[in-house]
């Protein structure tokens, strides 16, 4: 029998037990997350090497991923594109369009929308995948095969994505390019050599270089959270429904944020 | 001599709920026991726990004189490919043929050829009597054809124990005497050490040369089919006749209606 007698906790009390549970599961989150990433990151260079499963990744998160990525930098560096043609034609600047739209396609739109726009796609897959594994006892005939899951679902998805999400920024960037081209020189009537050179001159190797250590962070974040959320998931069909979600609300959150220090360490 | 399989003092808890209490039991190489019992009462877990998959609460397994809960990831892995594990629900790849699955670990774990593969594939498809299935996908099989090329991929490495969860539950009879003589037929032509979980009873009688039945996490009799048969145990004899009246149910069950005869009449005009 529950003792009736014993006085109900006060209000604050209930509200200070409820921020305690959410730091308590924040940091029993944070905790596996880094040991699963830690165990990926050493479960790399130990054989046997799945050549075919890698590939498979490659194409998956990769050359598969090319079309959508083309058509989001297409579309953004348009729409940018014609932002700074309107807010610059205020001042009778146009020239510095081309410029601007140069260092925001280099610097931070390529990157993050290839970031944001492959959580959305791979990483949720990602998730998907193995939380469907997961309920199924998949991951656990991985197991009792000998066969450590974090090697074999981890690793590839890792290292497909850290290369490959570069590789789609470059892509992004080139898009971009021609997207700020289309507009700026065929609607707003820049001289085309005037946009190819402007659309560079504010910018130096090291921004490039930047993009890139962007994308392989963004591509490290997507693989291994999309790969924990599934690898984590528990409760049946609800379960597999949450984990894509999940992992794209955290890996875009992670995203933003190391987007943020990133750009503040090595932009200096 | 040293059993193959030796639990000793297991127990595993939920929170709360205690699915496994003090169990010991022992298997000898080559002897096939079955583990019975209500649904809910451990029977998955205690082969979780013989696999590495769970960490008792307390006590042990040990697999040919290796505690597999001080094993290092290495370590297990070594003892798991001497035991092949069938899923209740076979956990096929269903990202990949049947020929892919029975052959994974002998594609990780062994140096054979792709043609060395293929072959111990076709001759594992063979003995659990799917020949020919070789390149179908998972998602082509009925339940009866995927628990055998579950088989079919837990003994492609020639595991030395062969662990069966419920190999039969959701089947038709048929099928349920199918995959009880491919049991028979690997256990003889491998000569493996066999635990197999089941709710069968036919199956078990037929299968096992010891029967092992779960109450309330306990093993209440472990002897040989005959014995079993005969156990004046309550609960033994209760879930032997399957009625629901008896100790064998915590919770009381609802009460039995009687069967009256509905006639239908035909108005003929």
């Amino acid at each position: 029998m529950p003792d009736t007698t014993a006085p109900r906790p006060s209000l604050f009390i209930n509200f200070l037990d409820r921020i305690g549970r959410l730091v308590v599961n924040f940091l029993s989150d944070a905790g596996d997350f880094a040991v699963l990433a830690g165990r990926t990151f050493a479960a790399i260079f130990k054989p046997p090497f799945d050549t075919p499963n890698l590939m498979r990744q490659f194409l998956v998160v990769g050359v598969n991923s090319i079309p959508v990525i083309v058509l989001t930098s297409l579309a953004v560096s348009m729409v940018f594109a014609v932002q700074l043609d309107f807010g610059f034609r205020q001042f009778q600047a146009e020239g510095l369009a081309s410029q601007v739209e140069g260092l925001a396609v280099v610097r931070e739109l390529a990157p993050v929308i290839t970031g944001l726009m492959m959580a959305g796609r791979v990483g949720s897959a990602m998730a998907a995948e193995l939380g469907t594994m997961q309920v199924t006892e998949q991951i656990d005939a991985l197991e009792c095969l000998a066969t450590d899951p974090i090697h074999y679902l981890f690793v590839p998805r890792l290292l497909a994505s850290a290369v490959m999400v570069p590789l789609l920024t470059g892509i992004s960037i080139y898009v971009g390019f021609w997207g700020g081209y289309a507009l700026l020189v065929g609607v707003a009537g820049q001289s085309p050599f005037v946009y190819a050179s402007d659309f560079y001159k504010l910018l130096a190797f090291r921004d490039i270089r930047i993009a890139l250590i962007k994308g392989v962070v963004f591509g490290t974040i997507i693989a291994l959270v999309g790969c924990w959320r599934g690898y984590r998931t528990y409760g049946g069909a609800e379960g597999v429904g949450n984990a894509p979600t999940s992992s794209v609300v955290t890996s875009s959150l992670w995203i933003l944020i190391s987007d943020f220090f990133i750009t503040k360490l090595l932009l200096v | 001599m040293e059993p193959v399989i030796d639990v000793v003092n297991l127990s595993k808890a939920f929170g709360p709920k205690v699915v496994l209490s003090n169990v010991n039991l022992s298997v000898q190489e080559g002897e096939s026991l079955a583990v019975m019992g209500g649904s809910g009462t451990g029977k998955t877990v205690l082969l979780r726990n013989i696999m590495g998959l769970l960490n008792p609460d307390t006590g042990y397994v040990s697999v040919e004189g290796k505690v597999v809960q001080k094993q290092d990831r290495a370590g297990l892995f070594e003892i798991r490919q001497k035991i092949g594990m069938c899923f209740q629900m076979a956990a096929l790849f269903d990202s990949m043929s049947v020929e892919e699955n029975v052959g994974f670990a002998l594609k990780r774990h062994t140096p054979m050829t792709k043609a060395e593969i293929t072959d111990r594939v076709d001759e594992c498809l063979t003995m659990v009597g799917l020949k020919g299935c070789q390149r179908l996908r998972t998602s082509e099989l009925s339940g009866g054809m995927k628990r055998r090329v579950g088989f079919a991929r837990a003994i492609a490495l020639k595991p030395k124990i062969l662990l069966f969860d419920e190999p039969t539950t959701g089947l038709d009879p048929v099928m349920t005497d199918v995959i009880g003589r491919v049991i028979l037929d690997l256990k003889h032509e491998l000569g493996v050490t066999t635990i197999t979980i089941t709710h069968d009873l036919k199956s078990a009688f037929e299968i096992a040369d010891r029967i092992a039945l779960l109450f309330h996490g306990e093993i209440i009799a472990c002897q040989p089919p005959a014995e079993f048969k005969v156990n004046p145990h309550p609960v033994i004899q209760q879930f032997l006749r399957g009625d629901a009246e008896g100790p064998f149910l915590s919770d009381p069950p609802p009460p039995k209606r009687s069967m009256n005869t509905v006639s239908h009449q035909v108005s003929v005009p």
